[in-house]
């Protein structure tokens, strides 16, 4: 990405964070408040996604998300390149901390496994989004296509994220990789479907 | 099936970069929305990624709506 030259508040961001000294406590400090607030806002907008269990610890939550990001943003400041203003990068890790946190928070007491039978329920019992395939000759070829070219790990969270809504960052924490590890064999799995789709005839549907 | 289903199931056909230099885009994007300024070409991976990532989609939305509350409130 090209570097643009940032902003003055940006630059004084910069300046103070890179710098020594008081300055630097005291920017260090300015942000990390600026980032708990971030945080805390973007439980509060994430509160009616989270069981009543979980509400009790959101703002330790918040904190520590807070104070990753903050060792995120000055882990990361050579990589600033001045494209949105410094706080915007800076929240952009806030967001990604909190939102990482409360999503698994939310699916701490739930399973996350490989279940075959999906395709086998009665209708009210499926996945809505299976529920609305019913007598589809495309989902017979679908089921056909994840059998034969998926891998399990790929069939796992192609069916966890798109049939059973688990979030990714959940499982990227089971799994133990990273959201953008669990997105590329997502990626991966979507593209081998549609594939098989094609070949099997149904290119008008899937192309 | 609808449109709409084979769509969350399958995702888009587009070139997709995935989350990571989606992320690099996501505070850009989101300024220029904020300001209501029109998205030039760059973003188009982008836009195509946070149509096939609810993750990313949604920590965007969150950015988004982090920079609209500070330009109400006059603190952005």
């Amino acid at each position: 990405m090209n570097t643009v030259a940032p902003d003055r508040e940006s630059a004084e961001w910069l300046r103070d964070l890179q710098g020594n000294g008081g300055a630097r406590e005291h920017a260090i400090a300015r942000l990390h408040a600026l980032l708990l607030r971030v945080a805390r806002g973007e439980a509060s907008r994430r509160r009616a996604t989270l069981p009543d269990r979980a509400i009790e610890d959101v703002d330790d939550l918040c904190v520590q998300a807070a104070s990753d990001a903050l060792m995120a943003v000055l882990a990361k400041l050579a990589t600033y390149r001045g494209a949105a203003r410094f706080t915007t990068w800076a929240y952009k890790f806030a967001i990604f901390e909190t939102s990482t946190r409360l999503r698994r928070h939310a699916w701490r007491q739930r399973k996350v496994e490989l279940d075959d039978t999906i395709w086998d329920r009665l209708p009210d019992a499926a996945p809505p989004v299976l529920q609305r395939l019913e007598n589809d000759q495309l989902i017979v070829a679908l089921h056909r296509a994840i059998d034969d070219h998926l891998t399990e790990r790929q069939r796992l969270v192609f069916q966890s994220v798109t049939m059973d809504d688990v979030p990714i960052d959940v499982l990227a924490e089971r799994l133990g990789t990273s959201r953008g590890a669990i997105y590329k064999t997502l990626h991966d799995a979507r593209g081998k479907l549609r594939r098989a789709l094609v070949e099997a005839g149904h290119g008008a549907r899937v192309s | 099936m609808t449109e709409s289903d084979l769509e969350r199931l399958l995702g888009s056909a587009d070139p997709d970069p995935g989350c990571d230099h989606s992320g690099e885009l996501m505070d850009a994007y989101c300024e220029l929305m904020a300001r209501g300024e029109p998205l030039s070409d760059r973003f188009a991976e982008f836009l195509t990624h946070i149509a096939n990532c609810t993750a990313c989609r949604e920590d965007t939305e969150s950015l988004l709506a982090v920079l609209r509350e500070q330009a109400r409130s006059g603190t952005g």
